[in-house]
């Protein structure tokens, strides 16, 4: 039994407070994604910039096999393997240029992130899930009661203290992921990407299209901010409340993707007649000035990847393998 | 345990037996190799086509985990609903509406899954994401194209007794965007449910299929894929005009 229980016990502040809770499990990431990192955070955060430190000299193929073994260990090991990785990586992100900025802006994404999944899993995950973790129901203990019509959202009758904990480990999943990803594109050319696939043998017309999708997402975000400044220095939200203003930067943002979507297909022809007269695909094979070579700096890091499986094989063996399911993610 | 976090469980109680799993992908695959070899296959996709195929794969995977994922948070969670899900499916079918070429509906779906890797998932499960998604969501899209002879959602088309472009052809091909746009939709909200629910859903995370679950889903998904799938058609249809196809 907590001490706020009266609290759920009675009708009226039950379905205030679990409204405020609803609200605040939507509302607290996208806050902090649109006051906080804002479309310009998303540019920095997906946008290549060129840099000197070691995360850019590395070769792609490195960062790529990186990316994946930190995936693959997070995704099967217990969730503080994931905790700490995430923990671990994140400091990376000082060694790039405008080193401090890309780091604030990843903190706030990894904490929206965390918010955003706990809220997402821990008041829809049914008893039976939970129990796989927590093998005795008897013993989870009720945070908080929803007012029974919740459950037409989706919602279970009660959250319990396990399913909060149950979110939060799965979160950590995603997390590490996350910002192992975000390093390769951040460090990488595309050129450098196609250069890599190339290699791969990856066939020229997919690695084309992939790289003009890397190159788009950040002007994606670029197209949609211009969009809406344009709609807010033409007079949306002029002489409105203050408070209002994220509701007009939401309803400017909506309004932008149809122009968005319109405006990137019409500079496809652009790109296209550009990659035309520089000869694209006049011969099969593809050459290069730059060749892609390992350094020394590779073979640190292969030793760090070889240490990351080191790591997950121990831990499975010694039972701190895969112990969360998770559902759906 | 298993292999780059998929369990590889089969035969689990209620998983859709493999072996229809891969008869199926073995056909879908046939047909590919069929329509690549009838109509050119990547060659016939021109510098033009394969930009259009990008900037849709990118364009769907950014509304699909940014722009959806947040308008979703302000909408109930409820299977009826999918802003994410509905987002992709009218990006591609722009894109199919612009490329109209056999293998443009793969090539996007197989584009967003490399950048949902890239940004989001961090290539867990691969390669089956790419062979699920491409080989039901895009198939279903390039099959239409060919079915439609590159004249999909009605672009392209006239009709041959209508002497003058008029108004009656303009509305008739409309009926066809939306026509062929149901269609694609209702296609788009059966693999979800019966090839990820039912089978790489328990084969790749391991956990126990329920049919009750996976024939609601069906239910759930239909009317919203099927109303976005006409919205789609007759915005591809609007939207290869404003671009100049």
């Amino acid at each position: 039994m907590v001490p706020w229980n009266f609290l759920y016990e009675n009708p009226l502040t039950q379905n205030v407070i679990s409204w405020f809770l609803f609200f605040y499990g939507v509302a607290l990431p996208v806050v902090i994604i649109i006051g906080a990192i804002g479309l310009k955070g998303f540019i920095e955060l997906t946008r290549f910039e060129k840099g000197s430190t070691f995360l850019y000299k590395l070769n792609p193929v490195t960062k790529l096999v990186f990316g994946v073994v930190v995936m693959a260990v997070a995704s099967t090991t217990i969730w503080w393997i994931g905790a700490l990785l995430t923990l671990a990586i994140l400091p990376l992100y000082l060694t790039l240029n405008n080193g401090l900025k890309k780091f604030l802006y990843v903190v706030l994404l990894v904490f929206s992130t965390i918010i955003g999944s706990t809220w997402a899993i821990a008041p829809y995950t049914p008893t039976s899930v939970l129990e796989l973790v927590f093998p005795n129901p008897s013993s989870y203990e009720t945070l908080w009661v929803w007012p029974s019509y919740f459950t037409y959202m989706g919602y279970e009758p009660v959250l319990t203290l396990q399913a909060v904990i149950y979110g939060l480990q799965t979160s950590f999943r995603v997390t590490a992921t996350l910002v192992s990803a975000l390093l390769l594109i951040l460090t990488t050319t595309t050129s450098d990407i196609f250069r890599m696939f190339t290699k791969m043998k990856i066939p020229l017309p997919i690695t084309f299209s992939i790289m003009v999708g890397v190159r788009t997402v950040p002007k994606i975000f670029e197209v949609l901010d211009t969009s809406v400044k344009m709609q807010l220095l033409r007079g949306l939200s002029y002489n409105k409340p203050k408070v209002l203003r994220v509701f007009y930067y939401l309803y400017a943002g909506i309004m932008a993707i149809v122009p968005a979507i319109v405006y990137l297909f019409r500079g496809a022809k652009t790109l296209a007649i550009s990659a035309d007269t520089r000869g694209f695909r006049a011969y099969p094979g593809r050459t290069s000035l730059v060749n892609l070579s390992f350094t020394n700096l590779d073979y640190i890091m292969f030793a760090v990847i070889v240490l990351l499986i080191i790591v997950d094989i121990v831990a499975n063996l010694t039972g701190f393998g895969r112990t969360i399911p998770y559902e759906g993610l | 345990m298993g292999f780059n976090g998929i369990s590889g469980a089969v035969n689990e109680p209620g998983e859709l037996p493999w072996e229809v799993v891969v008869g199926y992908f073995a056909i879908a695959l046939a047909i590919v190799f069929i329509i690549g070899k009838k109509y050119g296959g990547l060659k016939a996709f021109t510098t033009l086509d394969l930009v259009y195929i990008g900037i849709g794969g990118a364009f769907a995977m950014v509304w699909e985990f940014y722009i959806g994922s947040f308008i979703g948070r302000f909408l109930p969670s409820t299977p009826f609903v999918s802003v994410g899900f509905w987002g992709r499916l009218i990006i591609v079918f722009i894109v199919a509406g612009l490329v109209r070429k056999a293998g443009a509906g793969m090539l996007t779906l197989f584009i967003f899954d490399f950048l949902s890797d890239l940004f989001h998932y961090g290539f867990g499960g691969e390669p089956m994401f790419f062979i699920y998604e491409t080989l039901t969501y895009g198939l279903f899209v390039d099959l239409m194209i060919v079915f439609t002879k590159g004249k999909i959602f009605g672009i392209g088309y006239t009709p041959k007794e209508v002497d003058q472009p008029s108004a009656i052809s303009v509305s008739r091909t409309n009926v066809l965007a939306a026509l062929e746009g149901g269609i694609l939709g209702a296609l788009w909200a059966l693999p979800d449910p019966l090839f990820y629910e039912g089978f790489f859903g328990p084969f790749i995370y391991a956990y126990a299929p329920n049919w009750g679950k996976i024939i609601f889903h069906i239910y759930a998904f239909l009317p919203g894929d099927i109303i976005m799938g006409i919205i789609g058609g007759i915005l591809a249809y609007y939207i290869a005009r404003a671009v100049g196809q």
